[in-house]
């Protein structure tokens, strides 16, 4: 227990600090100290830092992503072997082969494990963070027992505290406080379902589709709204702001994906380049695949020698104009 | 199933019911193969309890996206011990 303290402490830290400098920012810029909005809007600013901290990460795996469109074929190679064949080892085999291949072109898919494992870490010391500060105890850092107290009484709308939890709404029979909860927690479930939806519909190819990961997938996305509602029922409101805001900038952040770059062989990609084919013919430009069949046929004809073309006499071609 | 295996086996367990549950959310995220989660099970089925969440650690720390991915299995024990198809180990034996 002592070392997972000592694990979250650094976190918890970064944390405070963040949720503190917006606190101050927001407050010099005449938001009230005591508000349960300067609050709200400190960790929507928590939530902007911590994810645009990773866009790095993101830009990176795309861009990774992008360039292994072009081991495709050979990927299509392997899973034409392994076409129909779905029991257990042929799949492992086939991962195996798959893996190797990104691996030996220098290029990778997928986006890796660590970016996601992190945010558990980070969601945790949040829940922690404002734990502490409804119980009205100092942090670990930048948020002193003064804040603590200051987020603790501080109330949104003048109505709904946002140290109180789903659970304690109803205990309490506070009407603001279950609207308040029910009204995030349906934003919440709608845009990770939908987050989800999209990922699943548009943006997995159909070698992804017919893995088992896959049906596992698609019960899953009936059931997480499950999850939520039960994590709702116990977390305080103000984790719920952090969670809600979460969700809606990885939703925005996943459509851009998928719109500007999907993943190769998937609905989202043959989307993409028929927008792009679309968009080429109106500017009046060839097709790609033209372009570069031209570019051949070109070189063919350059190997006979151009063959003079005759002018015919003045007289014909002005009679002919 | 003999008491020294007891430690891995509840740790197997959470394993298990993360990447039922949990891990399904992500979709295919790994670089590796195995996947992290499975690299884990298959170190603490193999190596134990304390050695294999040291190497499942690693091999979290190696998934980033900098890391060129590939075929990456756990170290070869000395002798690979029999699980069962829920992955639990449940006795000293050999495959």
């Amino acid at each position: 227990m002592d070392i997972f303290a000592l694990l979250m402490w650094p976190i918890k830290w970064v944390i405070e600090a963040i949720l503190v400098g917006f606190h101050t920012v927001i407050t010099a810029l005449g938001g009230a100290e005591g508000s349960g909005l300067t609050w709200v809007l400190s960790i929507v600013g928590l939530v902007l830092v911590i994810r645009s901290a990773m866009i790095p990460l993101t830009v990176r795996q795309i861009v990774s992503s992008r360039k292994s469109l072009e081991i495709q074929p050979e990927i299509q190679r392997i899973q034409k072997k392994y076409k129909g064949k779905k029991d257990q080892f042929s799949r492992e085999a086939m991962q195996r082969e798959t893996m190797e291949a990104y691996r030996k072109a220098g290029t990778n898919p997928f986006a890796s494990c660590l970016p996601l494992l992190i945010q558990m870490p980070i969601f945790l010391g949040l829940v922690q963070v404002l734990t502490d500060a409804n119980n009205r105890k100092a942090g670990v850092g930048l948020l002193t027992e003064e804040l603590a107290t200051l987020f603790s009484q501080s109330t949104l709308f003048g109505v709904v505290p946002l140290h109180q939890t789903m659970q304690g709404g109803f205990a309490s029979g506070d009407v603001w406080v279950i609207i308040t909860a029910i009204v995030l927690t349906a934003i919440m479930c709608a845009t990770q379902f939908y987050t989800q939806l999209q990922i699943m519909t548009k943006n997995q190819t159909p070698a992804m589709k017919e893995s088992p990961m896959y049906k596992q997938q698609r019960i899953l996305l009936y059931i997480i709204p499950v999850f939520l509602l039960v994590s709702a029922w116990l977390f305080p409101l103000g984790t719920m702001f952090y969670w809600l805001v979460s969700n809606i900038y990885t939703l925005v952040q996943q459509l851009i994906i998928i719109n500007k770059m999907p993943t190769p062989g998937s609905d989202a990609a043959l989307a993409r380049e028929a927008r792009m084919a679309r968009k080429r013919q109106r500017m009046g430009l060839p097709p790609v695949e033209g372009d570069e069949a031209a570019a051949e046929t070109e070189v063919e004809i350059k190997t006979q020698r151009q063959q003079p073309k005759g002018k015919g006499t003045k007289s014909k071609r002005e009679g002919r104009a | 199933m003999s008491l020294a295996l007891l430690p891995r086996n509840i740790c197997v367990a959470f394993l298990v019911a993360y990447r039922a549950v949990i891990s399904p959310l992500y979709g295919d995220v790994c670089r590796y193969y195995p996947s992290c989660s499975s690299y884990a099970l298959q170190a603490i089925q193999q190596h134990g309890v304390i050695r294999g969440i040291w190497m499942g650690s690693r091999r979290i720390l190696r998934c980033h996206p900098w890391a060129p991915g590939g075929v990456d299995d756990i170290p070869e024990p000395r002798r690979r011990l029999h699980t069962t198809r829920a992955g639990f180990v449940l006795a000293h034996e050999e495959h």
